[in-house]
């Protein structure tokens, strides 16, 4: 991609859609990745539906060596709490994220009972849902 | 907690729990169905996380769908605005748009019954 960069011209460089040659031999010399660096590239997940049939992206592979995929799951238990900003504050879809974070916390080492679901019972009205599952039997119904 | 709350707060405390505990029946049966489906298990708790997640996840919709429709000047929400919360994924944009345009066929075909 910058490798044709050599022939542009050097003035008009600063208003330049591409680096300028100095730009590109200081990109090359202190940001670039290279095959002998221990991580040679850098990738993000892609979107992906498995509940959707997708014929779009094909299968997943998983990266291949010297490939870093940054992930968004390792450091979940990090994720309970709100990180620090600088200029950028929290969205409240950021906070709701946070929060069902610690509700995971809560309820990690509970077994079997469900306390969320315990409060829910006594809130349900079946008029609120929908009747072809009303219809089936569950576990509100019968207890 | 719950004491401290005056009526009003009391009430609409009620209510929000009313609300979530219908997303968590209706969260249950659909996770029973995959369940069903692909021979898994959920635990209670998953399910509790999935329905608590969905319950915020529509306060997200609800307020960019309000904001999207005031961007096209319209106080009414209308499809095009709910296309646009699926604009992240080519897959959820096209099953969206199918089910649409599957919705829009059949209240045709109902109008043309009535008369």
């Amino acid at each position: 991609l910058f490798s044709c960069r050599n022939g542009m011209r050097q003035k008009n460089s600063n208003k330049d859609y591409f680096l300028s040659e100095e730009e590109f031999k200081l990109w090359n010399r202190l940001y670039r990745l290279r095959n002998s660096d221990k991580i040679k590239e850098i990738t993000l997940p892609q979107v992906h539906f498995p509940s959707l049939q997708e014929e779009e992206n094909g299968p997943i592979q998983n990266p291949a060596t010297g490939i870093h995929q940054l992930s968004l799951t390792e450091w979940r238990v990090w994720q309970d709490r709100p990180f620090p900003t600088h200029q950028v504050d929290h969205s409240e879809r950021c906070h709701h994220f946070v929060s069902v974070m610690q509700m995971i916390e809560r309820m990690r080492h509970e077994e079997g009972e469900c306390k969320y679901e315990l409060e829910m019972k006594s809130y349900l009205q079946m008029e609120d849902v929908s009747s072809t599952f009303s219809s089936l039997g569950n576990g509100y119904s019968n207890p | 907690m719950e004491e401290e709350l005056e009526p009003e707060e009391q009430e609409r405390f009620s209510y929000q729990q009313r609300l979530k505990a219908a997303v968590h029946y209706t969260v249950g049966r659909l996770c029973q169905e995959v369940a069903e489906d692909k021979e898994v298990q959920f635990s209670k708790q998953t399910i509790a996380a999935i329905s608590e997640m969905t319950f915020r996840q529509c306060e997200n919709f609800a307020r960019d769908l309000e904001m999207f429709a005031r961007h096209a000047k319209r106080s009414t929400i209308n499809t095009e605005d709910v296309k646009l919360l699926a604009r992240r994924s080519n897959s959820l944009l096209k099953y969206i748009t199918e089910k649409n345009e599957e919705l829009a066929q059949l209240n045709q075909e109902r109008k043309a019954k009535k008369k």
